[in-house]
């Protein structure tokens, strides 16, 4: 692709450029959300209610009112619209005891130990925090289904407004071709019942946020969030205010990998600033979170249960595949339609199945909701099918590598859904490619030894050795139907004599959440325009200066932004043609559209466009201890072309180590509808010290027909096949399987045991 | 209280509570901002800051412990004329970072550490980072860019 307007340059796509934003970054110079509250902010308390499921009896919050720099406290009866979500309004803003009409969903019943009971807003956070302790409630205790089988066992329903006889409240089928056909055709079954765990975001930075009146009269919120134009659509519906009147603006954010698409602080201060201008107090409201907060009050990586069968003939070839996914929705909706579905489509693996019965659906529970996190239920499927294929391989003898090779998705294959794979399917050689860079064909290499405890010398005989394999797609871009698009504006500046530009702005609201979109955007602006991308200044993440990007979310960013960024540069070359100074583009990208399933059969054509990943894993398990270290991890990526390099990289090698931390050490634990371990001393992140002795990035550029450049979606993918190659390098080295996770050392130890007695 | 200190050279002086963390006479008090918080837990080193030149969690101490102290923050770092520390450099050019929340504790801490041991090895470049977490790099960068400021210095 050569630039359409100016003269090349070596900055653009491709190029290894260090971050536009690195020297901020390294200075302190960069402002998160908590560092722009101003000194005269007003603090907000968020009070949680506490109280997994309870129906609230009587509120009083005049102990609150009056508690010293208290200034207001909001409840449910200041909020016009007491209901929200991304993609279902079934969440209260707040728990209260008053109601209107504008909202079907009860607002008196606390589903959530996180729901919002009141906020408090003082003069400084000391004295929001002791006005927050005498929010008064009496409830009254209702039915704690803490777990999906709590919730499909008992009467008690959570959202009865819904009109569902039971607590699970959406569902997917597949039916394709002849199950009893393909049954009558195996040779080899492979059956497992798999628990899917919980796994906890932890960015860095805790949630935070200001709102205030800008200088427009626009209701302002800054925060750290995944998709400004939702965030403001969510804001508009709850507060009943035109989205032209709110105003949305992204600055620096601490992390985000899915926990920051849903609402966390936006309505709620927004409503603050809102109710206290009214008193005449316009004064920015400000918030921050501690660590416990975020974790207690933010969504997770959905747990599950999939009942999941396999089937081969004698060659190796896939007869047939059985699965019933279950995945605990928690409290509210938030993405978990969504997620499942993603999960539904994955459950069968990236291979060609001729004949399935799949039964998918989500589960209301009092406990913390589920919603998104890197992979979108595409990991939890994944761990699945690619155990079944790695336990088919042992069953039948046959190489794990070669029996991928012949069932895997290509070209022309007929994928889950009974709809053609759209073109550009690497799979072949991206699985061809990580066998040949891990060597599999060959013995491992030695590997130190360890010992889980530094101070005792490694137990060589404990020690044992083993490798695995796995490989996945994942979705590139919104889903199911869902009307994606992105829009993006390019200025070329220049006088009218120049020939080329000299300059150019580039406006776009896609969110910088640390995976370096915004230098992408910038690269490829310079390659769009032909202006170098030192020349090029970027204004993001605003509502009030960028249309909707859609979100930092479903690998989509960099794929969806390039195609608007080429849009809007052709736009800007037809105007700077044509001598308008500055030239001005303006592009909404929209992708081919895509397909609703069938809901008897689950036919259609769900994605665009996917991704494609293969792992190899070498591992040493300590069968005394069942301590593990990771050796060696080669994971492979076709990214259809690197915009810049060293970033795709960095997403790789990160995504890999919050992959490691799933099947390793995170360990979220949930009882009766409460976290038990919300902190950092708890649960427990991969450490420096803790991280595999190796990763290699394998990059392949096999471009993707509709990516812009040719690139590909990839920020998801490491994390899709990690835990299912390191259980089979687990068994490979013990001989045994493992249907959960993360193997904990406690975990491991249990499972050897019950093998060997 | 009072409490009477240096910050990045200058002396200042702050009206504290006993009970302030350092981090929060940094951060509200005197307004660097680049000092982060990520825990409450003392697990994370986002607040990581130098204390009479050895890293130290500031959240792990009060602001008056650190009467008379010289106290070091990211903002300290650079020369006056804004050339980068070189373990800023370091991160900057390594991409030592993505979101950019752990990279001030993490400068702050690679460059106690290497004061301490100016050319370690890999694994003890590891051992001396194990009190900061980073959820998003993988760690491979922020161990090259305290290699090369360690090959650099």
């Amino acid at each position: 692709m050569t630039s359409v307007v100016g003269e090349m340059h070596d900055s653009g796509v491709g190029a290894a450029l260090k971050r536009f934003d690195a020297t901020d970054k390294v200075t302190g110079a960069a402002e998160y959300p908590a560092d722009r509250i101003p000194a005269d902010a007003l603090w907000a308390k968020v009070v949680f209610t506490g109280q997994p499921h309870a129906r609230l009896i009587a509120l009083d919050t005049s102990d609150a009112e009056a508690s010293p720099g208290v200034v207001a406290v909001l409840t449910a009866a200041d909020v016009p619209v007491n209901e929200y979500g991304l993609t279902k309004n079934d969440q209260p803003v707040f728990i209260g005891t008053t109601q209107n009409d504008r909202t079907e969903v009860p607002s008196n019943i606390s589903r959530w130990e996180a729901d919002h009971l009141a906020l408090v807003v003082a003069e400084t956070a000391e004295q929001a925090e002791a006005g927050a302790a005498l929010v008064k409630a009496d409830w009254e205790q209702l039915e704690v289904l803490g777990d999906i089988d709590a919730a499909l066992s008992s009467d008690t329903l959570i959202h009865p407004e819904d009109g569902l006889d039971s607590n699970r409240y959406h569902s997917f089928k597949i039916r394709k071709g002849d199950l009893a056909k393909g049954q009558a055709a195996t040779t080899w079954v492979v059956e497992g019942t798999y628990e899917l765990p919980y796994q906890e975001h932890a960015y860095l930075q805790p949630e935070a946020g200001l709102a205030y009146y800008d200088s427009d009269r626009r209701l302002t919120v800054e925060v750290a969030g995944q998709w400004t134009h939702e965030d403001r659509v969510q804001l508009a519906h709850a507060l009943d205010l035109p989205e032209d009147r709110l105003r949305v603006i992204y600055p620096s954010i601490g992390g985000a990998f899915g926990g920051r698409e849903d609402i966390s602080l936006q309505i709620v201060l927004a409503l603050a600033a809102m109710r206290l201008a009214e008193k005449g107090d316009t004064r920015a409201v400000g918030s921050i979170w501690s660590r416990e907060e975020s974790i207690v009050g933010h969504h997770k990586r959905h747990r599950g249960r999939i009942e999941a069968t396999l089937g081969a003939d004698a060659d190796g070839k896939i007869t047939f595949v059985e699965a019933d996914v279950v995945l605990d929705a928690g409290a509210y909706n938030y993405t978990s339609n969504k997620v499942l579905g993603n999960a539904h489509i994955g459950v069968a693996g990236c291979y060609e199945v001729p004949n399935a019965r799949i039964d998918s659906s989500v589960v209301y529970t009092n406990a913390t909701p589920g919603g998104a996190f890197r992979g979108f239920g595409g990991p939890q499927a994944a761990f699945v099918a690619e155990t079944q294929m790695n336990k088919l391989a042992e069953l039948s003898g046959l190489d794990p590598i070669e029996l991928r090779r012949i069932n895997t998705l290509k070209n022309g294959s007929e994928f889950i859904t009974q709809t053609e794979m759209p073109e550009g399917v690497s799979l072949p050689q991206v699985i061809d490619r990580c066998a040949i860079e891990a060597r599999m064909g060959e013995p491992m290499r030695l590997a130190s030894q360890f010992s889980p405890v530094a101070s005792l010398a490694p137990a060589a005989d404990a020690l044992k050795r083993g490798r695995g394999f796995a490989c996945a797609f994942k979705n590139v871009g919104f889903s199911f139907g869902f009307p994606e698009r992105c829009e993006a504006e390019i200025h070329l500046l220049g006088g009218e004599e120049d020939e080329y530009p000299t300059s150019a702005i580039l406006f776009h609201a896609g969110a910088e959440v640390g995976q370096g979109a915004h230098q992408a955007f910038i690269q490829m602006a310079a390659e769009a325009t032909g202006v170098g991308s030192e020349n090029i200044e970027g204004v993001f993440s605003d509502t009030a200066s960028s249309g909707d990007s859609g979100s930092a979310s479903a690998s989509r960013l960099t794929w969806m932004a390039g195609n608007s960024i080429q849009g809007a540069a052709s736009e800007a070359e037809k105007q700077w043609r044509e001598g308008a100074r500055p030239a001005i583009g303006q592009f909404r990208f929209v992708p081919p559209p895509t397909e609703y399933l069938d809901p008897e059969t689950g036919a259609g054509w769900p994605n665009f466009t996917y991704g494609y990943v293969a792992q190899a894993i070498e591992m040493t398990v300590d069968t005394e201890t069942g301590h593990i270290v990771v050796d060696r991890v080669v994971s492979t990526h076709d990214v259809g072309k690197a915009i810049n390099p060293v970033l795709v990289e960095g997403q790789i090698e990160g995504a890999v180590i919050q992959a490691h931390g799933y099947a390793l050490s995170e360990n979220l634990q949930s009882k009766d509808g409460f976290l038990l371990n919300p902190r950092f001393s708890g649960y427990l992140i991969p450490g420096i010290g803790d991280i595999p002795r190796k990763v290699e990035s394998v990059i392949m550029e096999e471009a993707d027909p509709l990516g812009p450049f040719g690139a590909r979606g990839m920020a998801e993918m490491p994390m899709m096949t990690y835990a299912p190659a390191l259980v089979a390098a687990l068994h490979d080295a013990t001989g045994v399987w493992f249907d959960t996770f993360p193997l904990t050392p406690s975990r491991v130890l249990a499972g050897l045991k019950r093998v060997t007695g | 209280m009072k409490v009477d200190l240096t910050v990045n050279g200058s002396a200042m002086s702050a009206d504290v509570e006993p009970r302030t963390l350092l981090v929060h006479l940094i951060r509200d008090d005197l307004d660097l901002t680049g000092t982060n918080v990520g825990c409450d837990t003392s697990s994370c080193g986002a607040c990581t800051v130098h204390v009479n030149g050895e890293s130290v969690k500031s959240c792990t101490m009060f602001a008056v412990q650190a009467q008379g102290l010289e106290i070091t923050t990211i903002e300290g770092m650079a020369a006056d004329d804004g050339t980068l520390h070189p373990m800023q450099e370091a991160f900057r050019q390594c991409h030592g970072l993505q979101c950019g929340y752990c990279t001030p504790g993490m400068v702050m801490a690679a460059t106690s550490l290497l004061k301490q041991n100016p050319s370690p090895s890999e694994a003890e470049v590891r051992e001396g980072l194990e009190g900061n977490l980073c959820r998003c790099t993988g760690y491979h960068n922020i161990v090259k860019s305290v290699m090369s400021a360690a090959g650099g210095a």
